[in-house]
């Protein structure tokens, strides 16, 4: 189960390019004592910590397409499981109604800033 | 399920504290995540509170709202189904749990509950707390998670991050690339991490500040999100986190010179990046050099230059026409309005700078520009008097509008002082900074909208011939003039406001004069010279510094003994060039290492190495002055600091953080203390690493267990006090008080310093008290560091002369003379002579411009010898640090030494007539001793002194080269002896003379200058005082050179050596020596005749002057005879009887 710790590999969301180095794969980081992560997460030192045991989960993979994607909520929900934004999309009368009020508040906003 | 929680409620209180601990025990034990007292634990418990009361509001609302979910579901048909929930749950979101036995266990406890209830929280409180505790984590890692998506938003948005991918190819492919970009393109944090992404390792990027180096590593190993961790380090003089893994360095340039000094192929590294070439700093331009002839070399190395957009083909050119890839800027627009000083407001050289031009740009913002629209103005002026006298008009203009704060900025400032000019100001309140050209680079300050820029620079420049620095005010160049112009453009649009014409900009120099033709270049001839790098006037600089400059250096090294007549390093001009110190505190370093003055001299070695602690503010004060009056010594201002810094140690180890109220009564700046013990102890490390000093025999950390486990607690609670200090430090800036810039630089640095700001000084300040507090006692050990400062507090008068002979040493030749006149002066008008310079004054805060009667000969101890000659057996000479002209050239850091006696110890050359009662020192001095007798006895005495004190010492560099020869090290006996001997010539030599400054066309005609071979037999075969040594006639000034730097019989009023009228009768006091002699032979054979006994009992030696010693066969050398035409073996004394037979039986 334990996983061991990767050094200098890269995650980056294939979403929104977002990259950054992790140093844990898994749902065990190190030093998270009673912490369990629900999926296998891409985990790195929480460099905004000056608390160096402070973990910080980058991302992980959508559960239905298996994308690599990062926790921003342009790119990916959680809602027990991971999803990525284009699985949301295209399965979104799954999702409860609030989520989807959520989203489609989200939707608006940001197009309305665009325009 | 609602009416459930409320029963439980009732018996249990969430702001009962007695409650949360209780949960605490559960949740936030020592081995969990969280822990109880912690930051984090604390944001929990605030985050509970308001999550609390949005469950409940969200409960209220959401009553009964419950739907169709089944129904929606259904609609999904043919598709993939999810398998999700049937009904929302926010925790549904979170993908993180946490589960522990302990909660497991209370949480299956619910069937007991109404047993358990009174002693501590139900299943319910359980899982309240878990599921907030869930919701917790869950928000901070978002809010982590945003922070980071900003950051890689901003570095994205860099102007150079569009040109990653060909800076990473163009270093693939060029063995040099220049980087060009202006202030806020991203070059300096990007550019290395590209290269460390790219697969490149080993990277070093130099920076020409210090600060820039710790702040850069920070920065890289930040936003590289640590992952380097260890990886990303940086290195500045004493100061490292670098680790064998380390793959990026931060480093100062001098620093990389060093390293390339000790490996030549500089193997360790695969990159080298150096940073803000622009600015064209001493040992950046020497760093090119060295690298260009370097690169030839190692074609696999590879270089980066950046540079700001300024004269990038100087750089180019300068390593084969190298790429250049130039990333814009990213400035906001500056609308620049020239704004030229009327004739009538144009200030005088003598006179104080006119604030009416100012007053008017700060008027005109007021009426332009409301106040609601925020947007500081940055002043610049070229010195620290010009900013106080447009500070003062400022200030009354702000206290009249109450829409400025006025701040002042300069180096010399304390910190506190500093830091303000980055706390904001309140709402409808403006910042004005006046700053010296320290903001134009060096210091960042966002915010900035306006910028007045009255086109003056204050500049060292250095006099080649006077050997002075010189700091005057120039007309900034155009590069410049942009660059604080930009200052105003980085946050916004802005104004700048250019107080001179169109015309005078497009007069001034496109760019500021390199550093190199500006300074003297010793040190840097000195570090040329230890890398053989030939001839440093042939080196091929990218802006070659003046010859004369060169030429100045060499001299100059040659007169501290660091470079020998044909130029080549001496061995202690090896170790010196080693050191990366100046040369005068380095040669300090390594005499006092020899001596028994190891602590003292390390003091104060690192305090004439930082900025001093006084504050010129407080030098009016009074009381300050009352407080201060313990510390001062009136033997000259090292001993002062001396001083000091041990009655600073002394309070830190008694109060500890006491220190700062201390400092404040006697207007000193802390933090140059703090850096004076830091400093204090890299000296002793180095001298340690260079064998001068003997390692610590034992480790400090004596006691018992129990001791050291206390010792260890200790450190561990200091080390979480340091912690905590980082995580709050950055985190926020004061706003300041309007009335903030009124007191500042003119409070009274006292206790009795207004109400309100005291206040102020209290919370901010004294956290930062603390943390100091904190690192010095980690850093250093107190009981150890007082045990040093009682040990040089307790010095002897002995002691004290002896470390005033090797600060001396030390500064040689920098040495004044009182003019003759001085005690028919004012204190302030007490006039000097350098060697080079006449006429210099002594720096308002040095000791002697306070007290300069202790300089003066005292009336009594003179005797009139006609108008221009008096004599004393008092004369004293000053030695200095510095010599800087600003509006008056000044000395600063002086001690005083009796005159002659140091002169005879630590001069280059001295020349003397037949019966050496006139004297010559280094060609300047003029010495005349009433007494031949007299003089020539204390002659005599110096030459034994200095060879001995030479002998020791060449044997301590040797050994230091050696490593573990500790063996040879010189013996403590002979020590002792050679510095008893040198003291009592110091203090004990009484010896009547006058002294005066030749004049330029006396020095002309001083000496007789070579002779014609007439008498080739007595000159040829005169034993050299020292044996091993040979006189031979000096073939320019004439004479007999007897020893390194004593000149026999070369003046021109000599009479001749031989004559038999210079022939007198004298009786040996050690031996039963009686013969007609001259005065060279007396002194030859008083330097190998010792008295009966002596190696048995040195200490009672009779003679004041017979205290070196050299072993018996020493004293014997091989004599060949042409008479006898035999070798000899024979003492010096021998061989003369043995000649003076021949000369008398041949009569
Ligand atoms: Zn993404
Ligand atoms: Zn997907």
């Amino acid at each position: 189960m334990e996983q061991t710790t990767i050094e200098q590999k890269t995650f980056a969301c294939q979403l929104c390019g977002l990259s950054s180095p992790f140093t844990y794969y898994g749902q065990k980081p190190p030093n998270t004592r009673a912490i369990v992560l629900l999926e296998e997460c891409f985990v790195t030192q929480d460099p905004f910590s000056p608390d160096k045991e402070k973990f910080l989960v980058l991302g992980s993979t959508c559960s239905l397409c298996s994308m690599c994607v990062c926790v921003g909520s342009d790119c990916s929900l959680f809602y027990t499981k991971r999803f990525c934004m284009q699985c949301v999309n295209k399965h979104l009368d799954q999702f409860p109604h609030q989520i989807q009020a959520e989203l489609a508040k989200k939707k608006h906003s940001s197009k309305a800033a665009v325009s | 399920m609602d009416s459930d929680r409320r029963r439980d409620s009732r018996s249990w209180d969430w702001d009962s504290p007695q409650c949360r601990a209780q949960v605490d025990e559960i949740f936030f034990r020592r081995h969990d995540y969280i822990q109880a007292g912690s930051t984090e634990h604390k944001e929990f418990w605030t985050f509970f509170d308001r999550f609390q009361r949005f469950k409940i509001k969200k409960d209220v609302s959401e009553s009964g709202a419950k739907e169709d979910i089944e129904d929606r579901r259904k609609t999904g048909t043919g598709k993939v189904d999810l398998g999700l929930p049937k009904e929302y749950d926010a925790r549904y979101r979170i993908n993180v749990s946490v589960c522990t036995r302990d909660v497991e266990e209370r949480l299956g406890k619910s069937e007991h509950r109404g047993r358990q209830r009174s002693s501590g929280p139900g299943s319910h409180e359980i899982s309240d707390c878990r599921l907030t505790l869930l919701h917790f984590l869950d928000f901070s890692q978002r809010q982590s998670f945003g922070k980071l998506a900003k950051l890689r938003r901003e570095q994205k948005s860099l102007p150079i991050f569009q040109y990653r991918d060909r800076i990473v190819e163009l270093v693939r492919l060029n063995p040099v690339v220049v980087v060009a970009g202006d202030t806020g393109c991203g070059k300096s944090t990007q550019v290395p991490q590209y290269l460390l992404s790219a697969g490149f390792n080993h990277i070093a990027c130099t920076q020409p500040r210090r600060i820039a180096c710790i702040s850069l590593a920070k920065r890289v190993s930040f936003e590289s999100l640590n992952q380097y961790g260890s990886k990303v380090g940086y290195q500045i003089r004493f100061e490292t986190t670098r680790t064998p893994s380390t793959k990026l360095l931060f480093l100062t340039e001098g620093l990389l010179l060093r390293q390339i000094q000790q490996d030549k192929t500089l193997s360790q590294y695969q990159v080298l990046i150096v940073d803000e070439v622009h600015e064209r700093h001493l040992h950046c331009d020497f760093l090119l050099g060295v690298l260009r002839s370097l690169l030839a070399d190692h074609p696999d190395l590879r270089l980066i230059l950046m540079s700001a957009t300024i004269n990038i083909k100087l750089f180019s050119d300068y390593f084969n026409s190298a790429p250049v890839l130039q990333v814009p800027g990213r400035l906001f627009p500056i609308q620049v309005i020239y704004q030229p000083i009327p004739p009538d407001e144009q200030a005088s050289r003598l006179e104080k700078l006119d604030p009416r031009p100012y007053l008017r740009v700060l008027q005109g913002i007021d009426q332009r520009y409301p106040p609601e629209e925020r947007g500081d103005l940055l002043l610049f002026l070229s010195g620290v008097a010009e900013i106080s006298t447009i500070q003062e008009a400022c200030q009354v203009y702000a206290t009249h509008t109450r829409r400025w704060i006025v701040l002042p900025l300069h180096s010399t400032l304390s910190l506190v002082q500093q830091d303000k000019v980055f706390d904001t100001s309140p709402p409808g309140v403006r910042k004005c900074i006046i700053s010296t050209n320290i903001a134009e680079t060096s210091v960042t300050i966002d915010g900035v909208r306006f910028v007045v820029d009255s086109g003056k620079v204050k500049e060292m420049s250095f006099d080649p011939k006077a050997k002075m620095q010189r700091l005057q005010e120039f007309w900034i160049s155009r590069a410049s003039s942009e660059q604080r112009k930009g200052r105003a453009g980085r946050t916004g649009p802005g104004v700048c406001y250019r107080l001179y014409a169109e015309s005078d900009y497009d007069a001034f120099a496109p760019y500021p004069v390199p550093e190199i033709h500006r300074v003297a270049l010793d040190s840097l001839i000195l570090q040329m010279k230890s890398m053989c790098l030939g001839d440093p006037l042939s080196f091929v600089f990218i802006d070659p510094p003046p010859t004369a400059s060169i030429q100045t250096a060499v001299t100059y090294l040659k007169e501290q003994g660091a470079l020998d007549s044909r130029a080549e390093l001496t061995s202690i001009g090896t170790l010196l060039a080693q050191l990366p110190v100046d040369v005068v505190i380095g040669k300090m370093l390594v005499l006092g290492s020899l001596f028994n003055l190891v602590d003292p001299v390390l003091t104060v070695a690192a305090a004439l190495s930082v900025q001093s602690p006084f504050l010129r503010s407080s030098q009016h004060n009074p009381d300050c002055a009352t407080a201060r009056q313990p510390l001062q010594s009136n033997h000259g201002d090292p001993f002062t600091l001396l001083n000091t810094f041990n009655a600073w140690v002394e309070v830190k180890g008694e109060r500890g953080g006491g220190s700062r109220k201390w400092c404040r009564r006697r207007g000193l700046e802390e933090q140059r203390l703090y850096e004076m013990v830091n400093l204090r102890r890299q000296f002793k490390d180095l001298l340690r690493s260079h064998g001068l000093l003997e390692s610590q025999s034992s480790a400090p950390s004596g006691g018992d267990r129990g001791q050291r486990r206390e010792r260890l607690t200790e450190r561990k609670k200091l080390h979480q006090l340091k912690r905590d200090h980082e995580k709050q430090e950055s985190s926020r800036r004061k706003v300041l008080r309007l009335d903030e810039g009124q007191d500042g630089e003119f409070s009274s640095g006292s206790d009795a310093e207004g109400a309100g700001r005291g206040k102020k000084d209290k919370e901010g300040a004294g956290q930062n008290m603390d943390i100091q507090e904190v690192k010095f006692k980690l850093r250093h050990n107190v009981s150890e560091l007082q045990e040093a400062a009682s040990v040089s507090q307790d010095m002897s008068s002995r002691q004290q002369a002896l470390l005033k002979l090797l600060l001396c040493r030390g500064l040689f030749p920098q040495l004044a003379l009182p003019d003759e006149h001085n005690s028919t002066r004012k204190d302030s008008d007490q006039v000097f002579h350098t060697r080079n310079k006449q006429g210099v004054v002594i720096h308002p805060t040095s000791v002697f411009a306070s007290d300069p009667e202790v300089l003066q000969v005292p009336e009594d101890a003179t005797r009139e010898m006609g108008p221009e000659r008096r004599d004393s057996t008092r004369h004293q000479l000053l030695a200095f640090v510095t010599l800087l002209e600003t509006n008056k050239p000044y000395l600063s850091n002086c001690v005083r030494v009796p005159a002659l006696q140091a002169l005879l110890l630590v001069a280059n050359s001295v020349d003397s007539n037949a019966d050496c009662t006139r004297l010559v020192v280094d060609g300047w001095l003029e010495l005349e001793l009433r007494e031949p007798d007299e003089a020539l006895k204390v002659l005599s005495t110096a030459l034994t002194l200095r060879a001995e004190w030479e002998r020791l010492l060449l044997a301590q560099l040797g050994q230091s080269t050696m490593a573990g020869a500790e063996v040879q090290r010189v013996s403590r006996k002979v020590l002792e002896k050679l510095s008893e001997g040198l003291v009592r010539f110091l203090l004990y030599t009484e010896i009547t003379y006058s002294l005066r400054r030749l004049t330029a066309f006396q020095t002309q005609n001083l000496y007789i200058g070579p002779q014609s071979q007439s008498e080739p037999s007595h000159t040829k075969d005169v034993n050299p005082l020292f044996p091993g040594v040979e006189a031979k006639p000096d073939p320019i000034k004439g004479g007999l050179r007897v020893s390194g730097f004593f000149n026999y019989n070369c003046l021109v009023d000599s009479k001749d050596l031989y004559s038999e009228c210079l022939r007198s009768f004298w009786t040996c006091p050690n031996c039963d020596l009686y013969m007609p002699l001259t005065p060279l032979e007396r002194m030859q054979h008083e330097a190998s005749c010792r008295p009966a006994g002596e190696q048995q009992q040195p200490e009672e030696e009779p003679e004041g002057g017979k205290a070196a010693s050299s072993s018996m066969s020493s004293l014997t050398r091989v004599y060949h005879c042409d008479v006898c035409n035999e070798d000899l073996t024979l003492t010096s004394t021998e061989i003369l009887k043995h000649k003076r037979q021949h000369m008398y039986s041949a009569k």
